[in-house]
Parts: structure tokens; C-alpha cells; sequence
């Protein structure tokens, strides 16, 4: 019996023991999952801080419309063509056909020297003051309405490709609307049409690492010191193509600024091609065989946008398109068969860089695109003209006074520049947007039934012209 | 000639103020644990050691109470190692050393002058001048297309330039960095005067292939400061993009800069701007902190647009004749130490060692409270930096900086022998004084070093760099044919 008891206390003991160790273990083993719970929620929350109030909001953007005095009617256009003595029949017959093709309006903008017939002698005032311009009219609206103060602006990236002052562009607004000592500034040039899109990367990266902050991005062109006088007929196209523009958007990351702000932006992605020699040169600044400084523009350009446009489309439907949408796709691929992307699944509106009619015929048939999808990147182009950088913003305008903008759209903006770039972006509407902005006069009137060109009418009798004969004049006994 | 700079500390800032109180506020645990833990250690060694050791046996280790201390621990490393800012290395950098067939002794500057200005017998003159109290030497470059009488600055000749000045750079870099060009993920070239299009960026994306994603930028028109706002951006990109290499490219055109006008404050720039280029790889990949040669630790900007004054020092204009040039004001010199004082500002505070931000903290209060007529106390910079670049931008300049941050020559030798041997190179100067320093094999592990550039606008930036290892004497670089001639003594005036 001592035996048994000792035997019984000992297995008591050790079940005791066991019990004991086994109800030290219980709360053992509820505090260690306690403790890893609470470690795994802290580590979730410190990366949810990290990546909250990194959004992109985009507050408001002002485009500008310089005042009636610089309008440039397609009569004007003839006019100063035919003005210049270097050019013959020939040069003459090929920028008609330019401008009657362009589908660009009668009432686009030019900088002032053109205007007053300077075009060949213009001076670096010129460039300023069409630059001031254009920062008085957009930046004074863009902080009147939304009520932020220059002051509270953190970063302030300019882009103007052609004009680079000493000191920058970025120092004379800063001075002029008397900005803070610690902002941080950018002045990017020599990126082309699709500047404005990179200076929107470079702000979304800089929000990424400071919280609450405003961003200002100024996207423009500078046409007044870049008019080519020469005959080269790939350099004559610019001056006929490109208008006086420009757009000023207020961007923050700051979330108190949610329900003011009118897009968010979802995704960006950038395309270089410049690897390759051919796309490096298709739009290259140079000088002409006479030494004459233009911009030219080669044959092989469209070739050279569509590959940057599948490589861009390449990366940036994965981050957009529904996934049903992109099993599609897939599917049909790996079973060899014909497949097309359907966009319109993921993107309701299309921001399309307006280059040229032909450049916004080619993407709508490439894309599978109606005429509705891009009447705002035409009539941008028939009401404004191509203003480079910042058309992007004439036809988000276009969008907004139709109303077609509503909450939760998503809007693709895509553009081109020399290097060779393509650029595009995925905006998401905030809110319902209805305003009126720089198409609020003429917005009634669009779209128009016809962007055909009257010009072809009054200049029709160029082709009937012989080079022989040719005087470089209208003659005077034409019949209509 | 030069201006009297304003009083140093004489616009006396609350900042520090607060500064003091936040110090105070901040360290106070520090302030009352001393005493603490001075107080247990006596009590402990007054007890005595058998004591102690009875007193540690009757502890009961609860496993729980372990566990949990220890959670804690982990937990707390892990979310402060995780809010850190990603660190910022210098792998490397190269300078650009120009052929010897580009160099421009001053008696070959002064013949093409006086073949060029023929109608202006009075701008020879002047710029005769300005070179003999330049502080250049006669090993100063200027691109092929400025030797021809006249000079023709065309947009092929300047494109050949950069060409010439940038790649040489970068096949250096790549070389030594033993990186593809597939592996640049960022890209930023700064170059204020010459800006075509398709940028400079693209042209280096061109030449090397890169990759088709990469985030390229082209800053331009922000003069000699904009290599440090190159570094910043490089910084801030960095920051959001994990395991990355970025390539820095700071240089400046001069081919399509030479001023052939009349206007004295516009032709300085002929007699100072030199080629040169500097190609700077940065990474924030863990395993590139061993061979980095630099951390970076800040970058302060400070922009002084919204003076008027200070806006226009610097100014691209026409002249009456209509020849565009950049006109340098009389007051450069004053709107630079404005400028500058308005970085240490901001920088003071968070590089000064306590002791300096106090005394300072306390003549502060003195004149406020006790008597206005106390001598302001400059801050001992020399405390919290080992080296100094100072951007080269001209004699005057350095003079300047040396007097008001009171160095010693050793210090703003770097700075001095640059523009000696290379010329006002813009914003790639830096990389030539940091360079020098490294051949002169001063550059030690953990020294510190400061960068300071201005720019018209006007910017004064500022950079602050640690250097990871002990760098030996590099045996190619833009100093290793005249090492051993320098530091040479510069005269006032070089007799010419």
C-alpha cells in the first residue's frame, strides 16, 4: 500500500506535474498567439500608415485662353506661308495640304510675335512674356479658387520643352507669387509632348514620401522663339501644327482634401524607346542643310508611336483592365486565335493626345474606338489646335463641360513625345464634375458637324498653279 | 570691389528658441535616467557583491513575463527598422577630364578674344582683367566649338559636346561600378544652358539602351546648384523605390553660351565657365552599403525667388545690341550670403553638435534679455564637418564663404585648386573638389562632408555626406596627372 501510494503520488505527483505543466501551458499558448496576433496587426498598420495619404488628388487645373487678339485663323496661316520667299510652289502646295488636313479651327492661338509679323526675328522677351501670359491668367485662377495660398505649395514642377531661361521658369513664378524658401522645384525641358505626364510621375513619387503636401505642375510650350524659316519640308509641319497653350493643375496628398478633389490618380506608366536608334531620331531638334534651326519630324513617326503605344498598353492593362476581361484575352491568345482588347471594359473615357487627325484616326481604329470616344480629342484639336504638353488637359476640359464625367469613371490619358516616350495615366473621378472651365463660351456649339477646312476653298487654286509661272501670289483674276 | 556682407546673425530667428526648449523636452528621459542609474550603481556597489548576487537568485524568471518582454522588444525594432527611411549610398563617381587638345591658356583666350571682340577693344580689355584675378589656371577647357574664330555654336557642335562630356563619364563610371546599363532604373541629368529636344536624357537612354521603363528626367535652367537638386530628386525617387540604382548626371554646355556683345556684367561668363561633366551612381540596395564610397545624410534647399533683388542677380537677357548673355549683378555677392544664411538656417539644427546649438541658444536669449550689445555667436562649423566643397563659382565667392564660416585655407583648398585646374564647371565642380580631397587620400572613414552650391534663381543648396570607407588615393581620376603640383599658391594677379 506504501508501495501503491507511493507509486500513486508519484504518477499523482507527475500528473500533477503534467496537469500542472499542461495548465501552465494553456495560457502559455494563448498569450503566444495573443502576442503574434497583435505583432502581425502592428506590422499591417505600420504599412497601411506607410501607403495612406499617398494618393495623387488632383484639386483643379486651369487651362489657359489667351485673349481674342491672338487668334489665328486659317486665313492668317496663309497668309504668313505665303509671306516667306523661301518657300516655292511646292513647299507652299505641301503646307496647304498640311493645314486642310490638320483639322485645326479658325479659332486657335498663337504668341504675339507671329501675330505681328515678327516670326523670323523673334527676341527671348517674346518667349517670356508668352510664357507670363499664360502663368498670370491659369495661376491666379487656379489659387483663387481653390482657395490654397502659394504659400502652402511644397513642390512646383515646370515643364516647357522649348524655352529654358536663365533663371528658370520655376524661379520667375516663384517670385512672382512670392513662394516659401523651402519649396522644392523642378524645371524639366526637352521632354516633348508627353512632359506633362512625366511632371505628374514626378509628383506622385515625391507625395509617396511626404505627407500633406500641394503640388503645382505648370505644362506648357513655347512657340514664339521657335518658327522655322527654312524649307525643309519635315521641319515646315510644326510651325502649322502647333498652338499657344498651356494648363495649371493644383495636386495634393493631403486626404482632408478627398471629397474637393476631382480625380484621383490610379495608375501611371512610362514607356522610353529611346533605346532604339530609329525611334531616338523620328522627332529630333536640328539644323536644316542651310544651318536653320527646326523640328524635325520623320516619316517612320507613326511606325515608331504605334510599338511605344503597344509596349505602354503592354504594362498598363493589367493595372486597369478587370481581370474577366483579361482571362479573355488569355484565353484566346494561348488558343492562337484573333483576340482585341477590349478596353471600354476597364475605361470609360479617353483622353487621346491631340497630335493631328491622322494620329487620333490611327488610335481610334487601332483601339476599337467610337466616334464619341474621341470627338473631345478632335474638337480639342479644331478649337484649340495642338498645344503639345498640355493638350491632354483641353480635352479633360472638353469632357467636363459636356458632363460626361461622372463618379467612379475611370479616364485614360495617353500621350507621345520625342525621346522616343509614351506616357499614359488612369485617373478615377472623385465626383460628379460639371465644370464649365475654358470651354464654357463655345461648348454649346460642339460637336461640330464638320471639321472640313474652308481653307481648301480659297486656296484651291494653288494646284491649278504651274511651278514655272509661279509667283508665289494669288492671281488676280481667279474665279471662285 | 566686393561687398560688405550683412552681419551674420544679426536677423535673430525664434526657430532656435524652439529649438532649445524642443532639445530640452526631447532628452529629458536621458537628463533623469543619469541619475538614475548613477544612484542604482552606487547603491549596488555599496551593498556589496554577495548581496547582489542573493538578490539576483530569488528573481523568478515567469516565462510569461519573458515571453513577453521579449515580443516586445522585436516588435518595437521591427516597427521602428520599418519607418526608417530607406539610406542612400554613393557607390561612385566619375569627373570628366577633357583632352589636351581643348585646353585654354589664358594666352590663347586672350588671342581669340581680341580676333572675335575686334569691335570692342574695351571688352578685351575687361576680360583681360577679370582672367588675371580669376583664380584660373591655364589647364582650363573650352569645347572645340568655342576654339573656332569665330566660335560656332550650333545645335550639332553642342550636341557633340555633350556627347564628348557625358559619355566619357559615364563609360568611366560604368567601369569602375562594374554595372550594366540594364540595371539603371532612374535617370536624372541636369544641364541649365543647353536644352534640346529630344533631352539629354533621352540621348543617354539612346547611347546605353536602357531599359524602356526607366524614369528618366531633364532638369534645366537651374544653374550651378541644380546637381544637388539633381542628388535631392534622385533621394525622393529613391525613397519610394526599393532596391534601385540611380545615375546622376551633372553637367554644362558652354558651346552654345559664348557672349559676343559688349555688356561688362555679361561678359564674365566668357572668362569663367569651363567643360566639364560628372557622372554619380546612387543606390539604396543593403548590399551596396559595403562598397559605397558615400551616405547620404541630408539635403537642404532654399530658394530665395520671392526677394526681387535676388531673383534678378542672375539673369539671361539681351544686351542693347540684342546679343543674349547672362548678366551677373554687383550685389551676387550680398544675395549669396543671404542665401546662405538662410540654408544654415535650416541646416544648423541638424547637423551642429549640442554644445554649438546651445552656446548659440544662449547668446540668443542674452541679447534679448540682458543686453542687445552681446557679439552674436557664429555657430563652429568646422565642429560638425571635416570637409567643405564649396562651389567653385569664382574667387570672390570662396573668399567670401571662407571669411564668413570662418575657415581655414586647408578647408577651401579643395574649392580653390578646382577652379584653378578646371574652371567654374557649374554644377559638376563639387564632384571635382570632393575628388581632389579623395587624391590628397584626406577622405577617412566617417568624415563628414558639406556641399554647398548657389545657383540663379537664387538657390543655395546644400548637401551633407558620410564617407563609409577609408578611400585610398584612386589611381585614374581627373587629379592624377597634376596631383603632385598641387596645392599651388594663387596669386592676386597673374601678370599677363
Amino acid at each position: 500500500m506504501c508501495a501503491r501510494v507511493y507509486i500513486y503520488r508519484c504518477t499523482g505527483c507527475t500528473y500533477n506535474s503534467t496537469i500542472l505543466t499542461e495548465k501552465r501551458m494553456e495560457p502559455l499558448m494563448i498569450t503566444l498567439s495573443f502576442l503574434s496576433l497583435l505583432f502581425f496587426l502592428c506590422i499591417l498598420y505600420e504599412i497601411a500608415s506607410q501607403t495612406r495619404d499617398r494618393c495623387c488628388y488632383l484639386l483643379h487645373y486651369e487651362c489657359h485662353k489667351p485673349s481674342n487678339d491672338r487668334k489665328i485663323s486659317t486665313k492668317f496661316c496663309g497668309e504668313i506661308i505665303m509671306r516667306n520667299k523661301n518657300l516655292g510652289l511646292q513647299e507652299h502646295q505641301f503646307l496647304l495640304r498640311a493645314i486642310v488636313n490638320s483639322g485645326i479651327g479658325e479659332d486657335t492661338y498663337g504668341p504675339r510675335n507671329i501675330i505681328e509679323g515678327r516670326e523670323n526675328s523673334s527676341i527671348l522677351r517674346d518667349g517670356i512674356l508668352e510664357m507670363d501670359e499664360f502663368f498670370i491668367q491659369t495661376l491666379d485662377q487656379l489659387f483663387q479658387k481653390t482657395s490654397v495660398s502659394p504659400q502652402d505649395i511644397d513642390v512646383l514642377v515646370v515643364n516647357v520643352a522649348l524655352l529654358a531661361p536663365i533663371p528658370s521658369l520655376t524661379s520667375r513664378i516663384i517670385n512672382r507669387y512670392k513662394m516659401r524658401h523651402d519649396i522644392k522645384t523642378f524645371n524639366l525641358t526637352g521632354m516633348g509632348c508627353s512632359a506633362s505626364l512625366i511632371s505628374i510621375n514626378l509628383v506622385e513619387n515625391f507625395f509617396k514620401s511626404k505627407k500633406n503636401a500641394f503640388a503645382v505642375v505648370v505644362t506648357s510650350e513655347s512657340i514664339a522663339p521657335n518658327w522655322y524659316s527654312g524649307k525643309d519640308k519635315s521641319m515646315i509641319l510644326t510651325n502649322c501644327l502647333f498652338r499657344s497653350g498651356g494648363c495649371s493643375i493644383l495636386l495634393t496628398n493631403n486626404r482632408a482634401f478627398k471629397d474637393r478633389a476631382k480625380m484621383r490618380l490610379n495608375c501611371l506608366v512610362r514607356t522610353h524607346l529611346g533605346a532604339s536608334d530609329e525611334a531616338h531620331t523620328c522627332c529630333m531638334q536640328k539644323e536644316d542643310d542651310q544651318g536653320t534651326l527646326g523640328f524635325f519630324l520623320g516619316k517612320n513617326l507613326p511606325k515608331v508611336a504605334t510599338r511605344a503605344f503597344a509596349k505602354n498598353i503592354a504594362k498598363l492593362a493589367p493595372k486597369v483592365m478587370p481581370l474577366t476581361e483579361l482571362i479573355r484575352y488569355a484565353a484566346l491568345k494561348f488558343l492562337k486565335r484573333a483576340a482585341i482588347l477590349n478596353l471600354k471594359a476597364g475605361i470609360d473615357h479617353f483622353c487621346l493626345h491631340p497630335g493631328g487627325t491622322a494620329v487620333i484616326e490611327e488610335i481610334r481604329k487601332g483601339l476599337g474606338l467610337t466616334e464619341n470616344d474621341v470627338e473631345p480629342s478632335r474638337m480639342t484639336l479644331h478649337r484649340f489646335g495642338n498645344t503639345s504638353a498640355s493638350s491632354l488637359w483641353y480635352v479633360l476640359g472638353y469632357m467636363e463641360a459636356k458632363k460626361r464625367l461622372r463618379k467612379r469613371d475611370k479616364v485614360w490619358m495617353i500621350s507621345f513625345g520625342s525621346g522616343f516616350k509614351c506616357n499614359s495615366c488612369v485617373w478615377e473621378v472623385v465626383r460628379d464634375l460639371a465644370d464649365g472651365n475654358v470651354w464654357e463660351e463655345t461648348i454649346a456649339g460642339y460637336p461640330l458637324k464638320t471639321t472640313a477646312n474652308p481653307y481648301m476653298q480659297q486656296y484651291g487654286w494653288i494646284y491649278q498653279e504651274k511651278s514655272e509661272s509661279y509667283t508665289g501670289e494669288e492671281p488676280k483674276n481667279r474665279s471662285v | 570691389m566686393p561687398q560688405v556682407l550683412p552681419s551674420f546673425s544679426s536677423s535673430v530667428k525664434l526657430k532656435y528658441v524652439k529649438l532649445g526648449y524642443q532639445y530640452l523636452v526631447n532628452h529629458i528621459l536621458t537628463f533623469l535616467l543619469i541619475p538614475i542609474m548613477l544612484g542604482i550603481s552606487i547603491e549596488i556597489l555599496r551593498s556589496g557583491p554577495r548581496e547582489t548576487l542573493t538578490i539576483l537568485n530569488s528573481l523568478q524568471f515567469d516565462f510569461i513575463q519573458v515571453l513577453c518582454s521579449c515580443f516586445l522588444i522585436i516588435f518595437v525594432a521591427t516597427v521602428y527598422f520599418m519607418s526608417k527611411p530607406r539610406s542612400i549610398y554613393l557607390v561612385d563617381y566619375t569627373c570628366y577630364k577633357p583632352p589636351v587638345n581643348c585646353r585654354v591658356p589664358f594666352s590663347t583666350f586672350m588671342e581669340h578674344s581680341r580676333l572675335i571682340l575686334k569691335e570692342n577693344p574695351k571688352s578685351v580689355d575687361f576680360q583681360m582683367r577679370i582672367l588675371e584675378r580669376s583664380g584660373l589656371g591655364e589647364e582650363t577647357c573650352l569645347p572645340p566649338a568655342i576654339h573656332h574664330i569665330p566660335p560656332t555654336p550650333t545645335m550639332e557642335a553642342a550636341r557633340g559636346e555633350a556627347e564628348m562630356v557625358i559619355f566619357s563619364a559615364i563609360d568611366d563610371l560604368m567601369r569602375n561600378t562594374c554595372i550594366k546599363p540594364k540595371d539603371i532604373d532612374i535617370l536624372i541629368v541636369n544641364c541649365s544652358l543647353f536644352s534640346p529636344t529630344p533631352s539629354l536624357s533621352a540621348m543617354v537612354v539612346n547611347k546605353y539602351k536602357l531599359r524602356s521603363n526607366i524614369k528618366s528626367f531633364n532638369l534645366s535652367g537651374m544653374g550651378c546648384s541644380a546637381g544637388l537638386i539633381s542628388i535631392d530628386l534622385a533621394k525622393d525617387l529613391l525613397q519610394v523605390h526599393p532596391n534601385s540604382y540611380a545615375l546622376v548626371i551633372s553637367t554644362e554646355i558652354i558651346t552654345p553660351n559664348y557672349y559676343k556683345g559688349s555688356e561688362k556684367a555679361m561678359l564674365l561668363p566668357n572668362c569663367l565657365f569651363r567643360m566639364g561633366s560628372a557622372a554619380i551612381l546612387l543606390s539604396n540596395k543593403r548590399r551596396d552599403s559595403r562598397r559605397a564610397k558615400y551616405k547620404l545624410v541630408h539635403v537642404v534647399r532654399t530658394h530665395k525667388g520671392s526677394d526681387d533683388k535676388a531673383y534678378k542677380c542672375v539673369f539671361e537677357q539681351e544686351d542693347l545690341q540684342g546679343k543674349v548673355g547672362i548678366n551677373l549683378s554687383k550685389d551676387l555677392m550680398v544675395i549669396a550670403g543671404e542665401a546662405l544664411k538662410s540654408n544654415i538656417t535650416t541646416i544648423g539644427p541638424l547637423v551642429l553638435p549640442a554644445s554649438e546649438q546651445l552656446l548659440f541658444l544662449f547668446t540668443l536669449i542674452g541679447r534679448k534679455i540682458f543686453n542687445p550689445k552681446w557679439k552674436p555667436y557664429i555657430p563652429d562649423f568646422k565642429q560638425a564637418f571635416e570637409h567643405f566643397c564649396i562651389h567653385a563659382g569664382g574667387r570672390a565667392v570662396i573668399d567670401e564663404l571662407q571669411k564668413n564660416l570662418q575657415l581655414s585655407a586647408e578647408h577651401v583648398e579643395a574649392s580653390r585648386m578646382t577652379l584653378h585646374r578646371f574652371g567654374n564647371t557649374s554644377s559638376s565642380s563639387l564632384w571635382y573638389e570632393i575628388s581632389y580631397i579623395e587624391a590628397k587620400g584626406r577622405m577617412k572613414k566617417g568624415d563628414r562632408v558639406w556641399q554647398i552650391a548657389f545657383g540663379s534663381g537664387f538657390k543655395c543648396n546644400s548637401a551633407v555626406w558620410k564617407c563609409n570607407r577609408t578611400i585610398k588615393t584612386p589611381a585614374e581620376g581627373p587629379w592624377n596627372d597634376c596631383m603632385d603640383r598641387y596645392p599651388v599658391h594663387i596669386p592676386e594677379i597673374v601678370k599677363m
